[in-house]
């Protein structure tokens, strides 16, 4: 049986099918935390464990599916072509706002994590946890940490800002639906910007534009980032 | 659609060719999408050519992370020993990250 479950397809099959089981869910109970894609690692984590099957042999057929980022990246350079007319006043405010946010999110997830006394590889991993996974994945290959670590923090980020982000910001006094917009996808990525289509269209553009900007800000700096606060590796 | 698929993996090959040659530290997708951008924008190739794929990958981006989401199976306790400092830190970050980038906007924008 184990033969069975190292043939490419049943990776394939199962991570479309939880993923489509997982948008089926979220459609019939609209609640924040059943994250479609959350629910989808969920369910193929539990099914590998019940059913003893390593993680490599299930990602003969996982790397089909996520050789996919590579051209999904290069997607969002069309994205943000598109949207680009519709920041274009507000556009020095809009690259401020990402440049100082997103560099603020690198530089204090690696000061805490230091003072918290965190092991070095984690903290390689979690340096670019605001920024969309495809491309949170590739720093993280260049940085020297696990990327696996990286795809499920970034996760976990995007979900926290999809969930609680607009709430935070509106205590903080935050009124403009741009901000909103601006700071969820500086933030917490693709999945902060559901969010943000939620507040209002033009929040989702701004959202959508701040993930692409902080993406490459981030992609840019992060290795530097972690050589000066970290040193070269021994 | 077989048009815009192979512009865009023309500049993911591009973006990879680039980094190959001269070992730049940045990863060849994230250069292709610099690259494609650019390429829009002096007109040397039309949105409508490379849209149709595009859309489509945007679409599904997602569930194309999800394999490497599993993946975290294969590190959780290793993980999990730091789970106190790393929920601490991730929270505490995205929260200064959110506010500091919106602030910006609600205080500049015209």
């Amino acid at each position: 049986m184990q033969e069975f479950f190292q043939l490419p397809v049943f990776g394939v099959f199962i991570s479309i099918l939880a993923f489509a089981g997982g948008r089926e869910i979220r459609k019939k109970l609209n609640y924040v935390l059943l994250n479609p894609v959350l629910l989808a690692i969920l369910f193929i984590i539990s099914f590998l464990l019940i059913f003893n099957i390593d993680f490599e042999d299930y990602n003969r057929g996982g790397k089909f599916i996520s050789f996919f980022l590579g051209p999904s990246v290069v997607a969002l350079g069309v994205f943000f072509y598109e949207k680009y007319e519709e920041v274009k006043q507000n556009l020095k405010v809009f690259l401020l706002s990402v440049a100082i946010g997103g560099v603020s999110g690198i530089l204090t997830i690696i000061i805490f994590l230091m003072l918290l006394k965190v092991p070095r590889f984690i903290i390689e991993s979690l340096a670019s946890k605001s920024v969309t996974t495809p491309i949170a994945i590739e720093i993280t290959k260049l940085t020297g940490g696990i990327p696996e670590i990286t795809a499920g923090i970034v996760i976990a980020v995007g979900i926290f800002g999809n969930a609680f982000g607009p709430f935070i910001l509106k205590k903080l006094g935050i009124k403009s639906k741009i901000a909103i917009g601006t700071a969820l996808g500086t933030a917490a990525h693709g999945i902060g910007t559901a969010r943000a289509f939620e507040e209002s269209k033009l929040a989702g553009v701004y959202s959508g534009l701040a993930m692409c900007v902080n993406g490459i800000i981030t992609a840019l700096l992060t290795p530097y980032l972690l050589l000066l606060f970290m040193g070269s590796h021994a | 659609m077989l048009k815009a698929l192979a512009y865009i993996f023309g500049f993911l090959l591009l973006g990879e060719l680039i980094t190959y040659f001269f070992e730049i530290p940045i990863a060849g997708n994230i250069l292709g999408m610099f690259l494609i951008f650019m390429a829009l924008r002096l007109k040397i190739i039309k949105l409508q050519d490379v849209k149709p794929a595009s859309d489509k990958l945007i679409k599904y981006l997602v569930l194309f992370f999800i394999p490497y989401g599993v993946g975290l199976m294969v590190y959780f306790e290793i993980i999990a020993d730091y789970w106190m400092p790393i929920s601490v830190a991730v929270i505490a970050s995205t929260i200064i990250t959110l506010y500091i980038s919106a602030i910006i906007i609600e205080k500049l924008e015209k």
